[in-house]
């Protein structure tokens, strides 16, 4: 009955269109696993993590995760009862209970004290080799968009530049050892580490600001060199006013990128474990850029590799990935939302 | 007409003086600086290249002595036995095998309890262990030379190193230190004779081990079933091959001669297609490329060949049939999964995915997929899904702007002529960014074969080649990885030594191969890209 009553253009079962809804399905389904994995590793670490990182009490926030160093755990019966502390911590209850002094105690490195040595050293690392990537690349992006004539130079610059792009980090890893670590003889240090990261992240920032810089106008540029600029007043007033806000938007998921990484700074900026700040026991400017540091993606190398996992260390795991995560997705996050924003803003 | 001069102050007029600097006016210094930081990237290339091979070429001057070494101390010649007494114990496990699967026999099929099965089993056992101990003269002899030649070697080196110090010490200025460095030469010929003096009682040995084996071999016992029997019967014939085996290491014994040079392509061949990576062992150390490289191969390709379905048909649904909302909520999702760190992603797999594929593999329910149930928690399986999670953002987001750039006629021309919406993604959407697919998982692969802290914490870091003859259980395999390699033991590597410089040579590997990979992905798109228009 139903199929006599059916209009003539409405859509007719057939085998053609059962195959299309199968079809339709299952690339939606692919799509969705997708994002169904994403969200699985997220929400892992975010909910065994905020553990660690958030209390039930005033201030909700676990303080001594993010202003200590991290040292190592102690577990211990005493008097019946079953104690963890901090290795500072231990000492001192030794020193008040002096029966205590031979108690039988595990101990788990790192599982105790916090990760604030960690989130200073990344923020360095990222400060310094954002600087240097943006004013390489910026200025690289300038010659390409407003200088460059089509030509063999030319050429071989995007060449390089897409074939940087595919690089392995541990390459750079190597590289950034030998030139800067080994040759120049800057040791394992925060220079060493930035100039590493920066040529890293180079052709990221490189292709974002190209990208914005072609989107100006070329009326702008026109506009400015009629009334008589000169180039170069022409590119500083009229083209990277307008390109600006979009470069360092593209440019902020480069900093995730870096922020990111551990294999590069694994032999040239980081160290497994130093009880100095950055800016303690210099005795001279270099010093502070001659100096390693403890980051955090190196921190979550070594603690989900180098120490047992059980109740104890779990905590300090899930916490410094927690951290970590948080930091690399607000990054990866507001330069998203920027870059919506800014697409909507200038309409030309 | 004074108010038509211009204003004294005005610096925007054409006719101002132009400052020059080495003839140079501001503008072109201005090109200049912007030019020199666009060649960064091309310096930086060469530089890449440069310092790999500056560090890393040294390598096969330090293989080739290695291997020279390795020869002229002898130790190639008391591998010649090791072998044999090696592949004699190959023998021994398939009989612990044969062993096994007897006594699975009584004790499943015939319900006999474990401890008279076992009763059952001493004849056998009598056999086994008469056929196993045949090989005590040979490991004697093998224990003793592998002393001999290790002192040769030491000795050798010692008096290398010696050298080395004299060198230095001359090169400082230090002739009479330099000429204090007593540097004891090592005489090859008399040392090796010890060695080579031991082949009469070898041959005597060899002729005894051959005869016990067979004399062992009769006492064998009957077998209760037709397939345990077909067992012992190829254990029979693995007997015979490997005593035929024997005069060819006696020849290649009687040939052997410490003062043949090694070919100076061994030390490039060595490594190339070298089966085994194994440093600081007190024998000899081995720098072969191939069990990393095949560990990295099978990884990839387990990622690719979850992340291409995947990332593709995201890519298709999203641009092709998912509505302009879900766009705009999926595109930023996938974005925010590239942002991951792959540290984190590695943790993940450490502390959650690894277990959880485990506990999945250990299921009743799931015996029958190959390779289940697995004990190791870190294979190649387990660093294959995360680094499909890292592939994925790359060829969903490449394989999009392929589809992207499909011309609208096309869908539209498909349209008219009456085709459904599949059959228009299927026969013309696709086919005409095909190239850019291509190139999309191409770089994915890239992407995937540079990946370090995912498989250092997640493949299993076990060096060997994996075991193709298991089928498709062979991704539950733990393996090492090029990249691996290089983040695991470059921290605790002499700098100069062998093993550095070995490290550095994979890494060289690393990046030609990331070069030829993005090439091929700008040639492809390059070539078959469809005119548009």
């Amino acid at each position: 009955m139903s199929a006599l009553n059916r209009h003539i253009l409405q859509s007719q079962p057939s085998a053609a269109r059962r195959w299309e809804a199968a079809a339709v399905w299952l690339f939606r389904s692919a799509t969705y696993v997708i994002l169904l994995c994403g969200a699985l590793v997220f929400g892992t670490i975010v909910f065994k993590g905020s553990k660690t990182v958030f209390t039930t009490t005033a201030p909700f926030i676990n303080v001594a995760f993010f202003t200590e160093a991290p040292e190592s755990l102690y577990v211990f019966e005493y008097q019946g009862q079953k104690r963890e502390m901090g290795d500072r911590e231990f000492r001192a209850f030794k020193a008040q209970h002096p029966d205590a002094s031979n108690v039988k105690s595990e101990s788990y490195v790192y599982s105790a004290g916090g990760i604030f040595p960690c989130i200073v050293g990344t923020v360095l690392l990222v400060l310094g080799s954002m600087f240097i990537a943006l004013t390489l690349g910026v200025s690289a992006a300038v010659y390409l968009s407003e200088y460059a004539t089509q030509g063999r130079v030319v050429t071989a610059i995007r060449l390089a530049i897409l074939n940087l792009a595919g690089v392995p980090s541990i390459v750079f890893g190597l590289f950034g050892l030998g030139l800067f670590v080994i040759y120049l003889d800057w040791n394992v240090s925060l220079i060493a580490g930035w100039f590493t990261l920066a040529l890293m992240v180079l052709p990221v920032v490189i292709t974002a600001s190209e990208e914005s810089l072609k989107s100006v106008p070329k009326g702008f540029r026109e506009g400015s060199l009629a009334l008589g600029a000169t180039k170069w007043q022409t590119i500083r007033k009229n083209v990277l006013p307008y390109a600006l806000p979009g470069i360092l938007t593209s440019s902020i998921l480069g900093i995730a990128r870096v922020a990111g990484e551990t294999a590069p700074i694994m032999f040239t900026a980081a160290y497994v474990v130093r009880d100095k700040l950055p800016w303690e026991g210099l005795t001279s400017v270099s010093d502070f850029f001659f100096q390693g540091v403890m980051a955090l993606p190196y921190h979550i190398y070594v603690v989900s590799s180098k120490i047992p996992q059980n109740e104890y260390t779990e905590r300090v795991q899930y916490g410094t990935a927690f951290v970590f995560l948080m930091i690399v997705a607000t990054i990866a996050t507001s330069s998203i939302l920027l870059r919506n924003k800014l697409r909507n803003r200038y309409k030309w | 007409m004074d108010s038509l001069r211009p204003a004294p102050n005005s610096d925007f007029l054409v006719n101002k003086k132009r400052v020059r600097v080495l003839g140079l006016s501001f503008d072109d210094a201005v090109k200049i600086f912007f030019g020199g930081n666009a060649l960064v990237s091309v310096i930086v290339l060469a530089l890449i290249t440069y310092f790999l091979f500056q560090e890393g070429f040294g390598f096969f001057g330090q293989n080739h002595r290695n291997l020279l070494t390795y020869r002229q101390a002898g130790l190639e010649y008391v591998d010649y036995i090791r072998t044999q007494e090696s592949a004699h114990t190959a023998l021994t496990r398939y009989l612990s095998d044969l062993r096994l699967r007897q006594f699975n026999y009584a004790t499943l099929e015939k319900n006999i309890s474990p401890s008279a099965a076992n009763e059952s089993l001493v004849a056998f056992d009598d056999f086994a262990a008469l056929y196993g101990d045949a090989v005590e003269p040979l490991r004697g002899l093998v224990s003793e030379l592998t002393e001999q030649s290790t002192a040769i070697k030491t000795k050798f080196l010692v008096a290398e190193d010696k050298r080395v110090e004299r060198q230095q010490l001359t090169t400082e200025g230090k002739i009479a230190e330099a000429a204090a460095v007593k540097i004891e030469t090592v005489d090859f010929a008399l040392e090796v004779k010890a060695l080579t003096g031991t082949l009469p009682a070898y041959k005597e040995l060899a002729a005894e081990f051959a005869k016990k084996l067979d004399a062992a071999l009769v006492t064998a016992p009957a077998m209760p079933t037709p397939e345990l029997k077909n067992r012992l019967e190829r254990f029979r014939q693995l007997n015979s091959d490997f005593i035929a085996t024997f005069p060819a290491t006696t020849r290649s014994l009687e040939t052997w001669d410490y003062t043949r040079a090694v070919p100076w392509y061994q030390a490039f061949s060595a490594f190339l297609f070298g089966r085994e990576w194994l440093t600081a062992s007190f024998w000899q150390d081995w720098y072969g490329i191939v069990p990393l490289f095949m560990g990295s191969l099978m990884v990839s390709l387990v990622a690719l060949l979850l992340a291409v379905p995947m990332g593709v048909g995201a890519a298709i649904y999203v641009n092709q049939i998912a509505s302009a909302a879900e766009q705009r909520f999926i595109k930023p999702c996938i974005e925010f999964i590239s942002a991951i760190p792959s540290v984190v992603l590695g943790f993940f797999g450490i502390a959650v995915l690894g277990q959880l594929l485990r506990w999945l593999s250990q299921q009743d329910a799931l015996a029958w997929v190959p390779g289940f149930p697995f004990s190791e928690r870190l294979n190649i399986l387990t660093a294959g899904c995360l680094l499909a999670l890292i592939a994925v953002p790359t060829i969903f987001t490449l394989a999009e702007d392929a589809l992207q750039n499909v011309p609208k006629a096309f869908k539209e021309a498909s349209f008219a002529l009456g085709a459904t919406r599949l059959q228009t993604i299927i026969k013309i959407v696709v086919p005409a960014s095909l190239s850019g697919i291509i190139s999309a998982v191409l770089l994915g692969l890239g992407r995937v074969i540079g990946e370090t802290m995912v498989v250092l914490l997640c493949a299993g870091n076990r060096i060997a080649i994996p075991d193709f003859t298991a089928g498709l259980a062979v991704v539950t395999q733990p393996v090492h990885t090029m990249t691996g390699i290089i983040a695991q033991e470059m921290g605790e590597v002499v700098r100069g030594s062998i093993h550095y410089r070995a490290l550095f040579v994979v890494g060289l590997g690393l990046f030609f191969l990331s070069l030829a990979i993005n090439f091929l992905a700008q040639k492809i798109v390059n070539k078959y890209r469809i005119s548009i228009g």
